[in-house]
């Protein structure tokens, strides 16, 4: 991957709009929303069979006990 | 005591403010009676006169309006 | 790609398969406290909701035999052809975001954990907590399911340990052990619970409170202590060998011990270093630098979450859109290439069908299912007028709930929606947008709070709370029955940013949209720019800070797409999201000059300041040139004290934060003490430094830095909250005098400097809180919109926060915060448009008498008077309309409604409040 980041820097006039989020916790789910609303397309990679990460094996969340999920 | 007083009180709740306070009533567990309906506005100053007539003509022991 | 062996589209996640399955196997998800089959799925809600075949346990997969689940699918989902597939992708950028590792069993051992079932990690323990765990929610031991009376949380396991080679402070443990701790308490209030700490690290924006509450309100324990192990005692229990400050060993028995285990290093992060070339820290963590906290050491490839560093869920989440908005800046040129917007189906017009509502009342786990008797709630709802279709949910926001209402809405032919579960002003959208998906009109939707303002305020009274949520129900299916479908409205946005404060967040979220290709103007009341990094020399890693800024300003000031006024301020703000207008007053030389700025969004970067205390530790500030704050000690080491410090130095923390003027935690000072403590051993080793703290908050990597200057010879001596050290004035000199709890003595110092850590305070927030309309905390810092999910959003629409004025944090976290806020900021403007709400109001220009007493009365100026037919009438201006209804509340012949509120909808909702009345 490190390979193709740089050759889609060195001719920029080709280089793809997509990221790739690799890993899809709390931190990975948003990054893709985020992005997505920014314009660009995303993969977002987990390896787990569903998404949500620790976040999702969350009884409760400070401050406001609201579900995790 | 099965004459306690126990009021039926009507609430109008402005969206951002009380209403909000009364969501994070809840997420603070504070406990209090449960006498009180609401009705959710966008502002108090939805609520016509009218609407607090209206609610006694119902029943309403008393009116809530929060905002 | 690995095979799932279950085709997704197939799938209906019926769950038969797994009932079939004839083998088991630890479940995972539940941290393996109970047992799951092979062909399984993680928990109901799970994304996609699509069951798999776990390949290490399922006998087809290891032993070709079995294959019981294929004929039992009813859909034919389940596909052993499938085969693993690899997939080329071409990208632009990356972001790492793989999450945390475990702290290997081999730490935990001393503690008994694998030896005795009743030892848990804290993650167990979570999952035994959760009504979809184990034991649905009830705090059981493992080992026989008995009720435990006593429980024991041990801190710091796996952190700040440098036996386990984790040196640093996981940062998160403190918070979560003090939330698991407050749910047991809920669960079980008869449990006696017990947190063993070294330091409370509760540094987070309001975490102090949340502690307090814990002890207050709950009565949990806290001990400061080290825990030296546990082991099996007696026929069941465990018991704790700890010591306590005073040097003496201690033995408690406990029925149950849950570790509080730090965050590692993700499994694979030696994996990523090398398959992606990017460097890791010596913990294994990505390598960032404290400027760029988000910069992998390869270009293009930036780190959000755990990865980084350990962090919360806020932090988490602030990182993923800093970490968007940075690689949204590289890629500027391909943005909206290959983007496909999200389609709706046609909208359904209800208009002349029967009104059919379905009235869905939601368990939320136990929060309401706890004490809202929720299926006679869900009985009650039977034969309410045009009520079609109602049902209980377990969780009626999960993702499978909504396929569900989907489902639903088509097959009873639903034209109305009443959801009862928790707050319209969190959930609302989410239904709405099901809705959308279902074809429907997002409008025929009404919800009941039946959770924040039922089942939570009334725990205690079963009954009545099941009748008000009736009460409430029958309201709401009142209104529904008078709901119409409103349209959507869109109004252009301009695409300009107006940045407010010139200190490092302001820069960071100017330039960062800049780099997205936006036009912003950044506004600095002082004449110059930097903010608090002008005085702060070096960050807490010993790195200077002057060059950075000197780039970062020179970069802002030759950006095209920056302007930059100084010595101004904002004194009036009108319009909305995408059409702000705001005046800004300008001194130029003697005069003062008014511009008008127009922009789409607001980023508020107005920064905070050491705070100047009257108060400091429970008396008087004692005034003294000996008595100085740790910036004006940072300054003075940077000045005249380069050469020679001060010989002896006795720190202060929590000297006006955390109780005296200031009741909250400043987050910095503990590092910002340490960092000053190294620099004075560096240009003096034989200065005496000692610091008095109640805990000692050098959370992530920070912690080295104070385990070094314990090596260093700097002394750290806590103090409780109710023996505080006391500061005189003893002729010229200036005394302190504190209680040491490991001598056990009292001590008196005459030291040549005493440096106190005031803590932090927000600038400019309440004025701009006012001009604003955007709230702010108890402690004046702004209020983000939700504290975990939208950490950096207001709840005004459009305006953004980051910085000092959000809440005190350290430099690494102002600059994420302010990359994060300029990407959410940046979202509006890539769109190009905004949607206006449908519950605007609306005139009746036909029944409109033109007197005006409308648009006199409107806070917002959104209603106008406009010439139809030379006569005078009223029209409402959509974009600047809060929807309020002032307008309509006053006007005298009912001419203006407002969308979603109008006079006859709220009038049911009153019939129907009085009805209850007479039964």
């Amino acid at each position: 991957m490190a390979k193709a980041v740089k050759n889609k820097k060195a001719d920029k006039g080709t280089s793809s709009g997509a990221v790739m989020v690799l890993g899809g916790g709390i931190a990975g789910v948003q990054s893709a929303l985020d992005l997505t609303e920014l314009g660009y397309y995303v993969y977002l990679v987990e390896k787990s069979p569903a998404i949500g990460g620790v976040m999702a094996q969350l009884d409760k969340t400070f401050p406001t006990n609201d579900c995790a999920l | 005591m099965t004459d306690e007083f126990n009021p039926k009180i009507l609430g109008f709740l402005c969206n951002w403010c009380c209403y909000a306070a009364a969501d994070a009533a809840g997420v603070s567990r504070y406990q209090y009676p449960p006498n009180l309906r609401t009705i959710r506005v966008m502002c108090t100053g939805r609520v016509d006169a009218a609407f607090i007539l209206r609610g006694f003509v119902e029943g309403a022991d008393a009116i809530f309006t929060g905002g | 790609m690995r095979p799932r062996f279950i085709d997704a589209d197939k799938c209906t996640a019926c769950g038969l398969c797994t009932t079939y399955c004839p083998r088991h196997l630890q479940d995972t998800f539940n941290e393996g406290l109970n047992l799951t089959r092979p062909i399984h799925i993680d928990y109901p809600q799970a994304v996609p909701a699509t069951y798999y075949i776990d390949p290490a346990a399922c006998l087809h997969v290891t032993e070709d035999t079995c294959q019981i689940c294929v004929p039992v699918c009813r859909s034919h989902a389940i596909n052993f052809n499938q085969k693993p597939k690899v997939k080329k992708i071409a990208v632009g950028a990356v972001v790492l975001a793989p999450g945390f590792g475990k702290v290997p069993d081999s730490t935990l051992a001393k503690y008994s954990y694998g030896v005795h079932a009743d030892v848990l990690t804290s993650l167990e323990f979570e999952r035994l907590l959760n009504p979809s765990g184990p034991y649905q929610g009830n705090v059981l031991c493992l080992s026989d399911q008995r009720h435990p009376k006593s429980l024991a949380f041990i801190q710091c396991v796996g952190s700040r340990d440098l036996g386990c080679g984790n040196g640093y402070c996981s940062s998160v443990c403190c918070m979560y052990a003090i939330k698991e701790a407050m749910v047991a308490k809920e669960h079980d209030p008869e449990l006696d619970i017990i947190i063993f700490y070294m330091d409370m690290r509760t540094q987070g924006k309001d975490f102090d409170a949340a502690r307090k509450r814990a002890e207050e309100q709950f009565g949990i324990k806290f001990v400061r202590a080290k825990v030296a192990g546990v082991t099996p005692w007696g026929a069941k229990g465990l018991r704790l060998t700890y010591s306590t400050m005073d040097g003496r060993h201690r033995f408690d028995p406990f029925d149950m011990v849950v570790l509080s285990v730090g965050l590692d290093a993700p499994k694979d992060a030696r994996k990523i270093s090398k398959l992606l070339d990017v460097e890791l820290n010596k913990f294994d963590f990505c390598r960032t630098d404290p400027f760029h906290p988000l910069n992998s050491s390869q270009p293009g490839i930036y780190v959000a979450g755990a990865f980084q560093g350990p962090c919360d869920i806020p932090e988490s989440v602030t990182q993923s859109s800093a970490a968007a908005g940075i690689a949204a800046g590289l890629l500027k040129k391909q943005r909206g290439k290959g983007y496909v917007v999200k389609s709706y189906p046609a909208e359904h017009d209800i208009t002349g069908e029967d009104i059919r509502i379905g009235v869905f009342t939601c368990h939320c786990g136990i929060n309401i299912g706890g004490v809202v008797d929720v299926p006679r709630v869900d009985k009650y709802t039977d034969g309410m007028e045009n009520v079609v279709y109602h049902s209980e949910s377990m969780y009626s926001c999960s993702q499978d709930a909504q396929e569900m209402l989907k489902k639903t809405i088509k097959e009873h032919n639903l034209n109305r929606v009443v959801i009862a579960a928790c707050s319209p002003r969190t959930h609302e959208p989410l239904f709405q947008e099901t809705l959308k998906d279902a074809g429907l009109n997002r409008s025929l939707f009404e919800m009941v709070n039946i959770r924040d303002q039922c089942s939570w305020v009334h725990a205690n009274e079963p009954e009545a709370a099941t009748e008000k949520s009736m009460d409430l129900i029958r309201m709401a299916v009142a209104k529904a029955n008078r709901i119409q479908p409103l349209a959507e409205q869109t109004v252009p946005v301009t695409d300009k940013a107006l940045v407010l404060g010139g200190g490092v967040a302001g820069l960071t979220a100017a330039l960062t949209l800049a780099e997205q290709g936006f036009h912003c103007t950044l506004v600095e009341k002082e004449a110059e720019l930097g903010g608090n990094l002008l005085v702060i020399k070096q960050t807490i890693e010993g790195v200077g800070t002057a060059a950075t800024l000197k780039k970062l300003i020179s970069r802002v000031k030759s950006s095209a797409l920056i302007e930059v006024i100084t010595k101004a301020e904002l004194i009036t703000i009108n319009g909305f999201v995408g059409n702000f207008s705001s005046v800004l007053k300008v001194q130029e030389g003697k005069k003062t000059a008014e511009h008008t700025i127009d922009h789409g969004v607001i980023i508020l970067a107005t920064g905070g300041r050491e705070h100047k205390p009257a108060q400091v530790l429970g008396q008087e500030l004692v005034k003294s040139k000996q008595i100085i704050t740790q910036q004006e000690l940072e300054t003075r080491l940077f000045g005249k004290a380069k050469k020679r410090a001060p010989s002896s130095v006795v720190m202060v923390q929590c000297a006006g934060s955390r109780g005296d003027d200031l009741n909250y935690c400043s987050k910095v000072c503990c590092n910002h003490a340490v960092k000053n403590a190294l620099h004075i051993k560096e240009i003096n080793p034989e200065s005496q430094v000692f610091v008095l703290y109640r805990d000692l908050r050098t959370y992530g990597y920070a912690e080295e830095k104070y385990q070094q200057a314990r090596e260093k010879g700097v002394v750290f001596i806590p103090y409780e909250v109710d023996n505080k050290p006391r500061i005189t004035k003893k002729g010229q000199k200036v005394e302190i005098s504190f209680h040491d709890p490991l001598l056990q003595e009292d001590v008196v110092m005459q030291p040549e400097v005493i440096a106190l850590s005031v803590g932090i305070v927000p600038q400019g927030t309440e004025a701009l809180s006012k001009l604003l309309k955007v709230p702010v905390t108890e402690h004046k810092f702004f209020m983000e919109a939700h504290v975990k999910l939208r950490p950096v959003e207001m709840p005004v629409a459009g305006v953004y926060v980051c910085g000092l004025a959000h809440s005190p944090k350290p430099l690494n976290e102002t600059i994420v915060q302010a990359q994060a806020a300029a990407a959410k900021a940046a979202m509006p403007l890539v769109k190009g448009s905004v949607s206006v709400e449908p519950i605007v109001s609306h005139v009746d220009q036909e029944a409109c008498i033109g007197c005006g007493l409308c648009a006199s009365l409107c806070p917002y100026q959104a209603i106008q008077i406009i010439k139809v037919d030379k006569k005078r009438k009223a029209e409402t201006i959509v974009a600047s309309c809060k929807a309020c209804g002032i307008c309509a509340s006053h006007c005298p012949t009912f001419a203006i409604s407002m969308g979603g509120f109008t006079n006859e909808q709220i009038i049911a909702q009153i019939e129907a409040f009085g009805n209850s009345i007479e039964e």
